[in-house]
Formats: structure tokens, C-alpha cells, sequence
């Protein structure tokens, strides 16, 4: 059987989504805030394969419910990127900080 | 009979026309407001000949049901109500008419007719009611457009103070007809006045609330008749237009008081208490305001005192249990006093002033309006064979069969004031060479002079309805089938009160025409002899100045009181609370940057401190 | 626990990750950060490999270390990208976060520590692409086909969005 527990592949799911979490609440450039978030989404997805091997009752679904999740960010990171292009023409810039129009 | 309601309903059409069209009509909205008021008067006319064939008309429905209890609206047509609505519908009406010549001119004109039209509905709509609540409503929907009229010329200062001294005089008497309203309602169950009597009549009402609530309803009528101590408005409202003051201070809004105590004149009779105070008070009123008369210089005062006084008359004769005696002079007076303030508004209309020192000499340049004056002087002085003559003698011999000998003489002492005093207006007026800037004096247009020479016969005629020589038709009719009233009906007065009065009024005439007309007896003699007193007079007895310094100044006192709670105490609490929730609001607005990165850390570390709390006291970790 | 070969993998493939994701927070130019993910999407792809999911793997080097990367750095080409990329925001802040992530991570590390449970034998490693073949034809045909339209979805609506206004085309 594996030598590696399945905790340490939990484990180093939660340092990437704590560090994918830091970046999205503190950079200031939207393009690594999305970047940011789609490490949050990876770690997830180790998340998913590992309980597909090391749980309870292992199977392929948890595979297929990480390639769900990475089509769904692919989309995500297309549309989020669409956005800040059309951001990016209005205000001409991509700093997260200046766009603050739920203010008004 | 069926269809009195119509009589208000014509006027409330005028009033609504002329708001909605007037101003496209412009002057033409004298023919609208002539025209519909005339039906009104043609419709009364005919009512009050249909009355004397028929039994009284009384017809209501549901209003309002609260419970077991029905408050209901409708109409009545009892002699009285039919004798007012002829009286009413006669005034307006020529009052209309005269106004077309009198305002002509006028920006406003239409207005005017519009509050009019407003007004006569609203004392049409106030005699016919047959219950409290209704008269309530249209009483105060009189002064409304009595406060209207009186401000119309809104733009001079003391129209306007007029005009709010009047609504607030009033208004304190509404409160006393509210209130005895209010517990009339409580003791009878009932705002119908037929229903109040009947339970007067059985006894079902004590004897010191009786009193009480005819002394509190009579509060209102004191109010709107102008009686003492609530009399100052009624010479401060001839700032109105004059034919606003023929209208509404001599024939018709003052008379609601008279005539409010007389359709409640069983309730009334059942109280000797309250009896003798409208008595009491009539009386006073009248001697009071009939002294103040005698100084004026003001003619339209003059005749606003006279009003006030003969009022008084009315209020006595009611006091003294002369319910006909009472309504008589009302209906009497009304024609009369609208003749003569339709006159000195003729005179006011050629001379361009209101002062009597300035006048003189107008008689021989006004060739109608004169002798029209001395109709109505004559009859409001009690000359015999007129109309004023057999009212007033009606009241004398009510206030002496009444058991009132002081009040008998104070009417007298009144009567011989009243004489004096008008006939000096007349003197000085029309008589001796003009004072004053006299150059372009005319008569008066057709269109005035013709509702004066109706009046003017009407002053002369009206007293023979009810004479002791050729029957009391009026008196008769007016008790008939009322037994409550018919107790109070014509009194046959001694012949010597009649003579009596007579020589009274004669010898005021003759005392003026020394003094004002041959002058042979000086100006001063009256003044000279007690300056004091003419000072006194000539400022109303200090009346409004004594309530401006108690009531005014009282009322002040506790306003600035009240202000300075309401800025520092209330504000202060108020801007305390105010000011936090601002605090607080900005504190959270600041915090809305509108920075989704913000937001996001926000919520997170809520819910990161969730988490942590939730690991340290156990959960999952158990 | 022995020093096998994949326990020696997965500590390197999981340092290089962390390190990766590390360079992501510390790095000033936003290229080098882009470039700095490319290292950690391709240690993901080692890990999935030891996890018994090839194909995984292989779309998870196709798609991140490939396409999602290349859409990023676009994006920074496309806007002005020598910007530095430190928030303004002020260091109470951070300081904040950090301590609530600390607290988070420490949450939840107490309850995965000591996870443990029965493994049991799994065939997920042979012919692993069939098996997820038949799995999606069969059992997730449904999600599967949503998943296509929602591709399609935002395929249109990132057109859409990051096309030029036609009144600022008309200009142009």
C-alpha cells in the first residue's frame, strides 16, 4: 500500500488554498487575484482525487468531479478575464482597489 | 318640498364652476353665481309657501353605522329652516347682484364669486341640517368661507390679521358648541335634534347637564354672533369687502349663532340657568357694543357695532324666552342691516373712503343710496310703521313678560343708543356741507341700487308679518304645531312698551339731529363732558387690548416657553439621536469602500474566527 | 512510515508547490508570479500522478500549466502589467488576515492530522482513462453535456464582454 497517509495530501491542499487564499484578499492586480483563485480551485481539486483513492469508499467519481471542476474554471478564468478586459477599457486600470463602484 | 336639498346644491354648483372655469369666465362668473343663487332664492321661495300648507319635512338616511348606532345625514324643513332659507337665499342673492357693480374691476373677481357661491352653500347647507354632527360640519365649513371672505384683499396687512382673528374667535366658540355637542351625544345617544328633545322632554337628561351643554353650545353661538367677550372680530372683519360684510355680518353668518340657539330653543327653555345667561349676555352685548357704536368714525364699524348690538337684541329676546320675538328681529334685522351695508358700501363706492369725518354733505349727490340709508336707519332705530319698529317692540315686551326689568332697560337704554348713534351716521354723512375730497362722487351703478331698493322695501314691509294691529301671522305660524314652543310664543305687550320705546327712539333721533344735524348743540358736548369715557369708547372698552395683554400674552408666554423645550430639550434629544445614528451610519458607510477585496477579507476572517472557535470548544474534534 | 520512492516524490513535488505558491506572494512583477504558478500546476500534476489519476494529470497540465496560464499572461499583456502588484490596503489589514488564515489553517489542520482511515485496495490505476471514459459516458453523460454547454456559455459571453463597444469600434 502507499507509504505517503492521506493526511499529508490533505495537508498539502490546505497550504495551497491558504496561500491561494492570502493572495486573492491581498494583491492589488486582478489578473493575480483570478490566478490566486484558480490555485484555491486546484487545491480542491486534490482534495477530490485523494478521497478518490484514500477514502472510504474510493471510486473513480471523485476523478470526474475534478475534471468538473477544472472545466468549470477554465470557463471561469475565460469570462473572469473577459470582465477585467472590459474593465480595463473603461477605467484603464487593473488595480482591484480602484474599482470600487458598489460604493455608489 | 321633497327636494329642498337642491337650495344648498346650486351655490355648491357656482362654487364648483367658477374654481374650475373661472378664470376663463372672468367677470362673466357674476351671471353664473347670479343666476344659480336666484334659483336657489326662486326654490326657497317656494319651500317656504309649500311650508305653510304642510307639516314639517324631515328626511334622512344612513350615513355611518357603528354598531347598533346610525349616524345619519338628511335634511329638515321646519317654519324656522324654511323662513332662514328664504332669508339666506334672499341676501346672497341680491348681495350677489350688488357685487357684480361693486367688484367690478376687479383681478379677482371670479374668485370672489367662487367663495360666495362656497360660502351660501355652506349657510343654505347649515339650516337645513337636522342634526348636531350636520350643523357642526356646515358651521364650520361658514367659517371657512367666512375667513376667506374676510381675507380676500390678502395682500393689506390688516385683512389678513382680520381675517385669523376672526377664525380663531370663532373657533374658540366652536370648541364650547363642540364639546356640549360631544356631551349631548353621551347623555341622549343622539345628534338628532329631534331626538335630543324628546329625551330633554323625558326627563332622561339632569338638570345641571341640561344647563351645562346649552351653556356650552351657546359658548359657539356667542362665538359666531359676535356677543360679548367674543365680539372683537366682527368690527375687525369689515376689512372684507362690503358686500362680504351685508353678506356674512348682518344677515346671514352672524345670525347662525340666533339661530342655533333658536332650533335649540327646547333644549334651552328647559333650563332657566341657561335661559338667563343668554339673556344676561345678549343683553350686555347689546348696550355694550351700541355704546361703542356711538364713536365711531368708521362707518362700516359703526354698522359692525350695530350688528353686534342688535345681536345682542336677538339673544335677549331668545334669553327671555321670546323665541318669536328672537327670530323676528333676525329675519328683520337681516333685511335692514344688508340694506344699510349695501348703502354705506354705495357711499363707500363714490367717496373712495370708509371715514365718516370725511363724508358730508352726500345727499343731494346721491340721490338713491340716501333715502335707501334713512329707510334703514329708520327701521333699525324703531321709528313706528317700520319693520325694525314691531320686531323691536316684540323683543321689549318678551324681555318685560320675561321678568326682566333690568334687562328690560338696558334694551332700552340700547334702543335710545342705537337711535343716536345711526342717526348721527346719517348726519354726518349725508347731511351738512362735504368734508374731504369729494370731486368725483356718482351714484352707484343699476346693478347696485336695484338689491337695495328690494332690501329698502323689504325693511319697510317685512315688520307687518307679525304686528299687534294686523294679526302675528309670523308668531303663529312660526310655533305652530311645536308645542315646546308655543309657550313661547308672540307676546302681547303692554301698549305703554310700545309707546315707550317710541318716544326712546325719537328722542336719540332728535338728540343727534341737535348734535349733528342743526348743531346746536356742540360736537363735544358729549366728549366734554366725560372725556374719560369717550376715550374708553372710542377704544372698544380695551377689550382687544385687555387680550392682548392676559390671553395674547399669556398664550405667547407659554408658546416661548413651549419653543424653548422644543429647541433645546426636544431638538436636543432628538439631534442627540439624530447624531449617533448619523455617527453610526457614517462609520458604516465609511466602511462600504466599495472594494470587493474588503469585503471578501471581512467575511473570511468571520469566518475564520468561526472555525477557530468551533476547533477550540470542540465539535468535530470530539 | 519508510523513505520510499514516493513518499521521496511527494515531499519534492510538495515542496515545489509550496514554493511555488510561495514565490506567488513574495514575487514584485507580475510575470515572474504567472510563471511562478506554472511551477506549482506541474507539482499538482506530479501529485495527481501519485494519486492514481494519469488523465487528471494530463488535463491538469493541459489546462492550467497550458491554457489558463497563457489566457493570464494575455490578460497582463493586454492591460498594463509592469504595475506593481502590492495593495494598498493597509498592513493592520493584512496583519489581520494573516493571523484569520493562521487561525484557519490551524483549525483545520486538527481535524485532518491525524485522518485516517482503512485504506482499501483500488484498481483506479489501471486503464485509468477508460474508466473515466465509461464513468462519463455512462453514469455523468447529464453534467457531462452541461458542462458543454456552459463551455459554449462562456466561450460566447467572454466574446461579448471583451469585445469593443460598436460605438468605440465606429470611432476607431
Amino acid at each position: 500500500m502507499s507509504s505517503v497517509p492521506a493526511s499529508a495530501f490533505l495537508a498539502l491542499a490546505l497550504i495551497l488554498f491558504c496561500i491561494g487564499l492570502y493572495g486573492a484578499l491581498t494583491k492589488r492586480n486582478t489578473v493575480i487575484v483570478l490566478i490566486s483563485i484558480e490555485l484555491m480551485l486546484n487545491a480542491v481539486n486534490i482534495n477530490l482525487v485523494t478521497f478518490s483513492k484514500y477514502g472510504m469508499a474510493p471510486s473513480i467519481t471523485g476523478q470526474i468531479f475534478a475534471l468538473f471542476a477544472i472545466s468549470v474554471a477554465a470557463a471561469e478564468a475565460a469570462v473572469g478575464l473577459a470582465i477585467l478586459i472590459a474593465l480595463y477599457r473603461t477605467k484603464k486600470t487593473v488595480n482591484i482597489d480602484e474599482m470600487d463602484t458598489m460604493k455608489n | 318640498m321633497e327636494n329642498a336639498w337642491l337650495i344648498p346644491l346650486f351655490p355648491l354648483i357656482s362654487f364648483l364652476i367658477l374654481l374650475l372655469f373661472g378664470k376663463r369666465l372672468k367677470e362673466a362668473s357674476a351671471y353664473v353665481g347670479i343666476l344659480l343663487t336666484l334659483a336657489s332664492l326662486i326654490y326657497s321661495i317656494l319651500v317656504l309657501f309649500e311650508r305653510f300648507s304642510e307639516p314639517t319635512y324631515v328626511t334622512k338616511f344612513d350615513w355611518l353605522t357603528i354598531g347598533d348606532f346610525h349616524l345619519t345625514a338628511g335634511f329638515e324643513v321646519n317654519q324656522l329652516n324654511a323662513l332662514m332659507l328664504f332669508i339666506v337665499s334672499l341676501v346672497s342673492f341680491l348681495v350677489h347682484t350688488y357685487s357684480k357693480g361693486y367688484m367690478h374691476g376687479d383681478e379677482r373677481f371670479h374668485v370672489f364669486y367662487a367663495y360666495l357661491g362656497l360660502f351660501t352653500f355652506a349657510m343654505l347647507g347649515l339650516v337645513i341640517s337636522p342634526n348636531l354632527l350636520q350643523t357642526y360640519i356646515f358651521w364650520e365649513l361658514v367659517g371657512v368661507g367666512s375667513f376667506l371672505l374676510i381675507g380676500f384683499y390678502f395682500y393689506k396687512e390688516e385683512a389678513k390679521a382680520a381675517a385669523k382673528k376672526a377664525f380663531i374667535m370663532t373657533r374658540i366658540g366652536d370648541v364650547g358648541l363642540f364639546i356640549g355637542m360631544a356631551l349631548l351625544f353621551w347623555q341622549t345617544k343622539s345628534f338628532e335634534y329631534s331626538d335630543i328633545f324628546a329625551a330633554v322632554d323625558a326627563g332622561q337628561v339632569s338638570g345641571t347637564m341640561i344647563t351645562l351643554t346649552a351653556i356650552l353650545i351657546f359658548i359657539g353661538a356667542v362665538g359666531k354672533s359676535g356677543q360679548f367677550p367674543l365680539h372683537t372680530w366682527l368690527p375687525d372683519a369689515m376689512e372684507g369687502p362690503t358686500p362680504v360684510s351685508a353678506l356674512i355680518h348682518a344677515a346671514t353668518m352672524v345670525a347662525a349663532g340666533v339661530y342655533l340657539v333658536a332650533s335649540l330653543f327646547p333644549l334651552f327653555s328647559a333650563s332657566h340657568t341657561a335661559l338667563m345667561t343668554v339673556a344676561v349676555i345678549g343683553g350686555f352685548t347689546a348696550i355694550f357694543a351700541a355704546s361703542i357704536g356711538l364713536v365711531q368714525t368708521d362707518i362700516k364699524r359703526v354698522l359692525a357695532y350695530s350688528t353686534v348690538s342688535q345681536l345682542g337684541y336677538m339673544m335677549l329676546a331668545l334669553g327671555s324666552a321670546g323665541y318669536v320675538a328672537g327670530v323676528f328681529h333676525l329675519m328683520t334685522h337681516a333685511f335692514f342691516k344688508a340694506l344699510l351695508f349695501l348703502a354705506a358700501g354705495s357711499v363707500i363706492h363714490a367717496v373712495h373712503t370708509q371715514d365718516i369725518e370725511e363724508m358730508g354733505g352726500l345727499w343731494k349727490k346721491l340721490k338713491l343710496t340716501g333715502p335707501l340709508f334713512l329707510i334703514g336707519t329708520l327701521a333699525i332705530s324703531g321709528v313706528p310703521l317700520l319693520s325694525g319698529f314691531f320686531s323691536k317692540d316684540e323683543i321689549l315686551a318678551a324681555a318685560w313678560e320675561g321678568g326682566h326689568p333690568v334687562l328690560f332697560v338696558l334694551a332700552l337704554v340700547a334702543a335710545f343708543f342705537t337711535a343716536f348713534y345711526m342717526f348721527r351716521l346719517f348726519f354726518m354723512v349725508f347731511t351738512g356741507e362735504a368734508r374731504g375730497n369729494q370731486k368725483h362722487v356718482h351714484e352707484s351703478p343699476s346693478v347696485m341700487t336695484f338689491p337695495m331698493i328690494i332690501l329698502g322695501v323689504l325693511a319697510v314691509v317685512a315688520g307687518y308679518v307679525n304686528t299687534p294691529w294686523f294679526g302675528t301671522f309670523l308668531g303663529d305660524w312660526l310655533v305652530d304645531g311645536n308645542e315646546a314652543l308655543a309657550a313661547h310664543g308672540h307676546h302681547e305687550g303692554p301698549v305703554w312698551i310700545m309707546i315707550l320705546a317710541t318716544v326712546v327712539s325719537l328722542l336719540g333721533i332728535y338728540l343727534a339731529w341737535l348734535i349733528y344735524g342743526k348743531r346746536s348743540v356742540s360736537r363735544n358736548w358729549l366728549s366734554g363732558s366725560g372725556d374719560m369715557l369717550h376715550t374708553v369708547l372710542l377704544n372698544k372698552y380695551y377689550v382687544d387690548e385687555f387680550y392682548q395683554l392676559t390671553i395674547v400674552a399669556i398664550t405667547k408666554g407659554i408658546s416661548y416657553f413651549l419653543r424653548f423645550i422644543d429647541t433645546f430639550l426636544v431638538e436636543g434629544i432628538v439631534k442627540g439621536i439624530t447624531g449617533f445614528v448619523q455617527g453610526l451610519g457614517a462609520t458604516g458607510s465609511k466602511m462600504q469602500s466599495g472594494q470587493v477585496q474588503t469585503y471578501g477579507a471581512v467575511a473570511f476572517i468571520g469566518l475564520a474566527l468561526l472555525a477557530v472557535i468551533y476547533a477550540l470548544t470542540g465539535g468535530y474534534l470530539r | 512510515m519508510t523513505f520510499s520512492g514516493e513518499f521521496l516524490a511527494f515531499m519534492g513535488l510538495a515542496l515545489v508547490a509550496i514554493i511555488g505558491g510561495v514565490l506567488l506572494l513574495n514575487l514584485t512583477r507580475v510575470v515572474h508570479m504567472v510563471v511562478a504558478l506554472i511551477f506549482t500546476f506541474v507539482a499538482i500534476a506530479g501529485i495527481y500522478v501519485l494519486l492514481s489519476a494519469e488523465f487528471v494529470a494530463a488535463v491538469q497540465i493541459l489546462i492550467y500549466s497550458g491554457a489558463i496560464t497563457i489566457i493570464m499572461l494575455f490578460g497582463i499583456m493586454l492591460t498594463r502589467h509592469n504595475d506593481e502588484s502590492e495593495s494598498k490596503a493597509g498592513k493592520w489589514r493584512k496583519f489581520l488576515l494573516f493571523l484569520g488564515i493562521l487561525g484557519f489553517a490551524i483549525a483545520v489542520y486538527l481535524g485532518i492530522y491525524n485522518f485516517n482511515i482503512d485504506q482499501v485496495p483500488t484498481t483506479l490505476h489501471e486503464n485509468n482513462t477508460m474508466q473515466i471514459g465509461q464513468a462519463l459516458y455512462s453514469k455523468h453523460i447529464i453534467p457531462f453535456e452541461l458542462v458543454s454547454v456552459l463551455l459554449l456559455v462562456a466561450l460566447v459571453g467572454s466574446i461579448v464582454l471583451a469585445k469593443k463597444e460598436d460605438k468605440e469600434a465606429d470611432k476607431e
